[in-house]
């Protein structure tokens, strides 16, 4: 979960990202920052994540992310 | 009836279909909307709806056997011992097939009706022989119903909804006639089963929807189609004009499309709502817009997610791109090298996006122009960022944002020019007369006046716009005019009412001296 931190906080600095949970909806994460996280993710975790993996409820918050994080770890896409 | 905006759509068709909505059994309702879909669809298209039956046909043959390859694919991952790695494999091979089929289907229908021409003409100058093309001419909204074609069968493939058994379900989703002109562009997840199910309309939806349609039709009458009286004499012969003339032609059109779309938007939901239907909205302030790719967000909306959700996403997360990415990573870094990979889908969705619009050159110059503008912003931006704080200029202040504020409206002002003209030889020519050639004096000495606009006529697009102000800043803050006109009681829900319809009666422009705009998005 730290990591989702350190990653958000390095392609984004200077934003609060504990607690929220509406970083797509208040567009804090654009469509640029969230292939940004995308391709992070897929290397720190060696994951695929698929398109339709890419809506607000996966990545509205740092816990949300998590988890979608771990659901692809699972399921070794 | 040849739109929205007839006598016998506003007096006959429209209220005669929810009333016949509100008299027949639930059970059969959707019965009632297919059957005006279709005749709406059969009064402006003609034998042209065998195209959108067509297109119903192939999504729902398509979403069938990807519900079954998906169903088959779960029964094989259940078992015991599964390399459930091979088998997603296999089915994802397999499901992708399905899909390109179907896809493929209602985008060759699209190609062969409306770009066909406009490909051959381009392959002509090649030395290329071309057959002469017969004319079949474009069904009302394809670009539209096509779009939710697609969305519904990537939707199934993704497992986001489930396959649809029943055809008729899918041709209403394709075809509901408050959206089939110019949309807004619905999700099945979003419209198909209200559509369906044929839910009790309340007098408040009632109240709601009938002021909406009305607002959307002072926006059109009492704007756009007063300002087509100086808009289309300017760009049918702009060589007559000089470049202070075309500035305000390319700024009163702009106005004018806003007006035009917008209110048509206002009407879809707004009729929508007679029958119970909340469809998505299209539109949300765009000229408050503080960047391009802001003002994208706002401004037909649903397209733009579309795009997002359907081609940015896609090419971005593809094979390809992604080693593209990974290079661009380690050569610029984490922030900059996705930024400068993006370019490849920022590119597909700007070709897409200017060919959605129409066959022609000026539009492929429009998509190409907010690609540059758009990819550009995100490559300068870590840059503009630096630069601003070691100038000390704060990017959280009034003044910086009032100038994103005019910086995007005289993009936007630059980008509808373009998409105004003719061609992108003359879209460029326009431009460069608009600056080169600019002259204030002739927006003073009347020669303004003499293309088509009178003051009267000004007055009442600057007063009407004063009103679009106050709406949008309203809307910006939350407030919704007619929540609270529904709470104050029935004599304010008529009276706004009555006023809407007195708006479009005393200040609409129809009649002697006006012609009214074409509905623009209608032939896309």
């Amino acid at each position: 979960m730290d990591a989702i931190l350190d990653i958000l906080e390095e392609l984004k600095p200077g934003v609060e990202y504990r607690g929220r949970t509406d970083l797509v909806d208040s567009r804090e994460l654009d469509s640029l920052t969230i292939i940004a996280l995308v391709a992070e993710l897929e290397d720190v975790f060696d994951i695929a994540v698929p398109a339709a993996e890419i809506v607000p409820e996966n990545l509205n918050s740092p816990e949300a992310i998590w988890a979608l994080v771990c659901r692809l770890r699972e399921q070794g896409l | 009836m040849t739109s929205y905006f007839t006598p016998q759509f506003l007096v006959l068709f429209l209220p005669g279909s929810a009333l016949c909505y509100q008299l027949v059994p639930r059970r059969a309702r959707w019965a009632v909307l297919l059957a005006a879909s279709y005749a709406f669809f059969w009064a402006l298209s003609g034998w042209l709806a065998v195209f959108v039956t067509v297109s119903a046909l192939v999504i729902w043959l398509t979403g069938l056997a990807l519900g079954t390859e998906a169903a088959r694919r779960g029964r094989e991952l259940a078992e015991l011992g599964a390399d459930r790695r091979a088998v997603r494999r296999l089915w994802q091979r397999r499901m992708r097939l399905t899909l390109a089929v179907g896809v493929l289907a209602n985008l060759g229908i699209l190609v062969a009706l409306k770009y066909a021409g406009f490909l051959a003409g381009l392959v002509r100058p090649l030395g290329a022989v071309m057959p002469e093309l017969p004319r079949i001419g474009l069904p009302i909204g394809i670009s539209f119903y096509t779009m939710q074609a697609v969305s519904y069968l990537v939707d199934v493939y993704r497992g986001t909804v489930a396959a649809d058994a029943n055809p008729l379900r899918l041709a209403l989703y394709l075809t509901f006639f408050p959206q089939i002109m110019e949309g807004p562009i619905c999700r099945y997840a979003q419209t198909a089963q209200a559509l369906w199910s044929g839910a009790p309309v309340t007098a408040k939806q009632v109240f709601s929807g009938s002021a909406r349609v009305l607002w959307g039709l002072a926006k059109r009458m009492v704007v756009a189609d007063r300002l087509n009286s100086l808009v289309s004499p300017v760009f049918a012969d702009p060589g007559s004009y000089d470049g202070g003339v075309i500035v305000l032609a390319a700024v009163l059109y702009t106005l004018q499309l806003y007006c035009d779309f917008s209110g048509t938007m206002d009407c879809a939901v707004g009729m929508g709502r007679l029958f119970g239907i909340a469809l998505p909205e299209n539109f949300s302030q765009p000229f408050f817009s503080r960047t391009a790719s802001e003002f994208w967000r706002r401004w037909h909306v649903t397209l733009g997610e579309w795009f997002k959700d359907y081609v940015f996403y896609p090419v971005s997360l593809s094979g390809p791109v992604k080693r593209l990415t990974g290079a661009a990573r380690r050569a610029l870094g984490g922030r900059m090298g996705p930024a400068a990979a993006s370019g490849v889908a920022l590119f597909c969705v700007w070709l897409a996006n200017g060919l959605w619009h129409g066959a022609g050159t000026q539009y492929l110059l429009f998509g190409m122009y907010y690609f540059v503008l758009i990819w550009a912003g995100a490559l300068v931006e870590p840059a503009s960022q630096a630069l601003c704080a070691r100038l000390g200029v704060s990017r959280s202040g009034a003044l910086w944002h009032g100038f994103q504020h005019v910086r995007t409206l005289l993009v936007v002002v630059a980008g509808e020019l373009i998409f105004r003209s003719a061609s992108a030889e003359q879209g460029l020519e326009l431009l460069g007369r608009a600056t080169l050639d600019f002259r204030a004096d002739s927006l003073l000495d009347g020669t303004v006046l003499a293309v088509g606009m009178d003051v009267a006529d000004f007055v009442v697009v600057g007063v009407f716009v004063v009103l679009l102000l106050v709406a949008g800043v309203l809307r910006e803050r939350g407030v919704h005019p007619l929540e609270g006109a529904w709470r104050r009681g029935p004599v304010v829900r008529w009276a706004v009412c009555f006023a809407l319809l007195m708006c479009v009666v005393v200040f609409g422009a129809y009649g002697v001296g006006y012609t009214p705009v074409d509905p623009m998005y209608a032939s896309f």
